[in-house]
């Protein structure tokens, strides 16, 4: 049960997921600075702006944070143990 | 990366980084907004009245009462990053010794673009004295309606939107019957 909880608050992934989560991040954060700026301009309102900002960042959270199936589809192919004990 | 506290980490360093540029570039947005209203600015009665200093005991003390009109329309300084406008009347005068002094008469908080039309007949909030206890032989003085712009981030921008044209005359002190 413990050993449950503890791989629930690690939530590891592999590490093509770790490049696509790194991908996903910039991107996002890039655009919505840029667009949530643009949006409130247009808009005149600061409200709009930062309204927009952190409902693209709660949904960034979401998505990134927990350990996902999609960022596990290549995990780590390890090579037999050799004994090396033999001869 | 692999961890979730180290997503957690990545994640939150480059929102901050993303969220300093959003405010720079918000505050860098308040200088595109050039609005510079005027508005009138009429001086309609002014008395110099002896009173009580109460600071200083019984020392004798004339007090400058200043009736003004003002009507302006700054609404126009509203723009999204306006948190609200700081108005004030100032006197402005040099006096005997030729120190110029600018005397804070009245003032108001403007927090809505709504409320930035204004048009009133005041008087004075605070009192006006002069340092040297009176107001014999002062220069006459202008007036202004100056204004701030506090912004919600940024810089504070100051601004005139009107002034009396020619200088008002301090009258002679008035006798309290």
């Amino acid at each position: 049960m413990l050993e449950y909880i503890q791989k629930v608050f690690e939530g590891k992934i592999d590490f093509e997921g770790q490049n696509l989560v790194e991908q996903i991040v910039r991107i996002t954060l890039f655009a919505a600075t840029v667009v949530s700026f643009l949006l409130g301009f247009a808009l005149q309102s600061l409200q709009v702006t930062f309204g927009a900002f952190s409902v693209v960042t709660v949904a960034l959270f979401l998505v990134v944070l927990p350990p996902w199936p999609m960022y596990n589809r290549y995990p780590v192919q390890w090579l037999p143990a050799q004994d090396t004990k033999a001869k | 990366m692999h961890t979730l506290y180290a997503r957690v980490n990545n994640v939150t360093a480059l929102l901050s980084s993303c969220m300093m540029v959003l405010l720079a570039a918000i505050a860098l947005s308040s200088f595109i907004f050039t609005a510079d209203p005027k508005g009138q600015l009429a001086i309609t009665n002014v008395q110099v009245v002896p009173g009580n200093a109460r600071r200083y005991g019984h020392r004798q003390q004339d007090f400058a009462f200043v009736n003004f009109n003002v009507s302006a329309d700054l609404s126009p300084l509203f723009n999204w990053n306006t948190k609200q406008l700081f108005l004030y009347v100032s006197a402005e005068y040099t006096n005997k010794k030729g120190v110029t002094n600018e005397v804070v008469i009245w003032d108001r908080i403007v927090r809505r673009k709504e409320d930035a039309k204004i048009s009133l007949a005041g008087r004075n909030k605070y009192n006006f004295r002069e340092l040297s206890a009176s107001f014999r032989d002062v220069p006459p003085a202008h007036y202004s309606l100056k204004y701030n712009v506090m912004p919600h981030v940024g810089v504070l921008t100051y601004g005139e939107a009107a002034r009396t044209v020619e200088p008002v005359l301090f009258p002679a002190q008035r006798q309290l019957s």
